[in-house]
């Protein structure tokens, strides 16, 4: 068996250098790779994405990411936002009923006979306040460096993680992380994002003038605009609550589809069989 | 002395390889759990490949994602169910 | 010295190609469910490694590599935007990756639990058993 796997390597291997040799000399057509240059798309990108010199063009934020993610093409990012919440509602709905309080052991002796041994408790216990840490840094400094919302929900989701494997389950729901508290803090976090592409629409309202939904600095013919200076400090208008809310809804949500993974399993056979209802 | 240039492209080839090693163990692993330890591999070759392409937007994205919250999801998964990939009689069909 | 980069470059090329196939391969020909995900987290990651791949650009000069879309300073000059134009690779490609990455992420959470559900109800995860099972 093990012959066999190599041989199959060895040559997956020859035929990648083959092929690869066969294209630079121009056996299968010639194109040139890499391109000598980037996309007129780009040029436009790159150019007014922190441009003092084009007021009504710019994005005031100096990560183009960024800015594309959340200014040039921001209701791409709201349907993907969209998308994941429905995995979630597909997630709760098949766990629907579970009650994940109730008939759990009725001899406990409290949090000291659940979960790992002691070194490991005690070394997550130092590294869950780093991890929140550097999440928050990436996810608040998203428009100044490379990070964002998702980057650092995403990174923050990785300390409720550790707590759920090292201590147990039951750790978490004593002290109020259930599904229903982190359901409300995702919510919190998409009224957040929803308010903040709606509120230059509501500026123009209250004034009169003419605006659109997620607009970040004024334009051509839509005059209202979110400051991007907050006391010479560069904040981007409307890219930073974009950041806060998205990487409170993202963690909550990530911990939310964690909590209902780690359900224990007899539960779940007592639920299915009928002997415990909700 | 290889100039810079060459340098980058050779460390970029060489994790291309990598990836390429880990893949093909991946799939045709039958223990699952040495399957998912060469997948959460394979990804953080690809978050090399990433940086050397000078995304580091995405290489920031990837490493939580694919290296901490892929392979959790389907040890989880592993726990509660069948721990093997097999032949049709050796494969258990009971709960576990 | 050109030739032997552009070589290297595509050997970075093809084994991503041969990536895709292999895990194609592992998505109809291996029976259990759970490494049928397995591989498909493969695909879609090697297929973002393709879009990234696209948005390369040739090194400016010898000692100058491409540099990421990102601006050092906050208060650029006119010299400092038409240099950053020049040596920056391509932003538009990084952001549809982000949201193609999230989107394939709610789909593998999705698929496992109902992995989990189907586990629950009909003992096994085999694709050759549950086809013999008669609805």
């Amino acid at each position: 068996m093990r012959i066999k796997k190599l041989l199959v390597l060895g040559s997956l291997i020859v035929l990648v250098l083959t092929l690869s040799l066969a294209f630079t000399s121009g056996a299968l057509g010639y194109y040139p790779l890499p391109l000598p240059n980037v996309r007129m798309l780009a040029y436009w990108y790159l150019n007014t994405t922190l441009n003092p010199n084009y007021p009504l063009f710019t994005a005031m934020s100096p990560e183009a990411v960024t800015a594309i993610v959340w200014d040039y093409r921001g209701l791409d990012t709201l349907f993907e936002t969209a998308v994941f919440f429905l995995a979630i509602v597909g997630a709760l709905a098949l766990a629907r009923g579970v009650p994940l309080r109730k008939a759990s052991d009725s001899v406990s002796n409290g949090d000291n006979s659940r979960g790992l041994s002691l070194i490991c408790k005690t070394a997550t216990k130092l590294l869950i306040p780093l991890i929140i840490a550097v999440s928050a840094s990436i996810a608040l400094h998203g428009h100044l460096t490379p990070g964002g919302g998702f980057q650092g929900g995403s990174a923050a989701a990785i300390a409720p993680l550790l707590v759920l494997v090292i201590f147990s389950v039951f750790f978490l729901l004593d002290r109020g992380v259930s599904e229903k508290s982190m359901l409300t803090m995702r919510t919190a976090g998409l009224v957040g994002i929803y308010l903040t592409a709606l509120a230059a629409v509501l500026i123009g309202m209250l004034t009169g003038l003419n605006a659109y939904v997620f607009q970040n600095q004024p334009k051509l013919n839509a005059p209202v605009g979110i400051p991007a200076l907050f006391f010479n400090a560069l904040i981007s208008g409307t890219l930073f609550f974009f950041n806060v809310s998205e990487y409170l809804a993202v963690a909550s949500g990530f911990t939310l589809a964690l909590i209902l993974l780690s359900i224990p399993e007899e539960i779940v056979k007592r639920f299915i069989s009928g002997e415990v209802h909700e | 002395m290889i100039g810079l240039d060459t340098l980058t492209y050779l460390f970029m080839a060489v994790a291309g390889v990598i990836s390429l090693i880990a893949t093909y163990l991946a799939v045709v692993e039958n223990d699952l759990v040495k399957a998912v330890i060469f997948s959460a591999l394979q990804s953080t070759v690809y978050t090399v490949i990433f940086y050397l392409l000078m995304a580091p937007d995405i290489a920031l994205v990837y490493i939580p994602v694919s290296v901490g919250l892929y392979p959790a999801v389907i040890l989880f998964l592993i726990k509660k169910t069948e721990s093997t990939e097999g032949d049709l009689e050796r494969s258990g069909g009971g709960s576990k | 010295m050109n030739e032997l980069n552009i070589f290297l470059f595509n050997v970075l090329l093809f084994c991503l190609f041969i990536n895709a196939g292999i895990s194609l391969y592992g998505i109809f020909a291996r029976p259990s469910l759970i490494k049928k995900i397995i591989a498909l987290t493969i695909f879609s990651d090697t297929a973002n490694a393709l879009a990234i791949v696209v948005g390369y650009r040739v090194w400016p000069s010898r000692e100058q590599s491409p540099i990421p879309p990102v601006l050092t300073t906050t208060k650029p000059s006119s010299e400092d935007i038409s240099r950053f134009v020049t040596q920056a690779v391509d932003p538009l490609p990084q952001a549809l990756v982000l949201t193609a990455i999230v989107i394939g992420l709610a789909v593998t959470l999705f698929l496992v639990f109902l992995t989990l559900q189907v586990y629950r109800l009909y003992g096994t995860t085999d694709v050759r058993k549950i086809a013999r099972l008669k609805g």
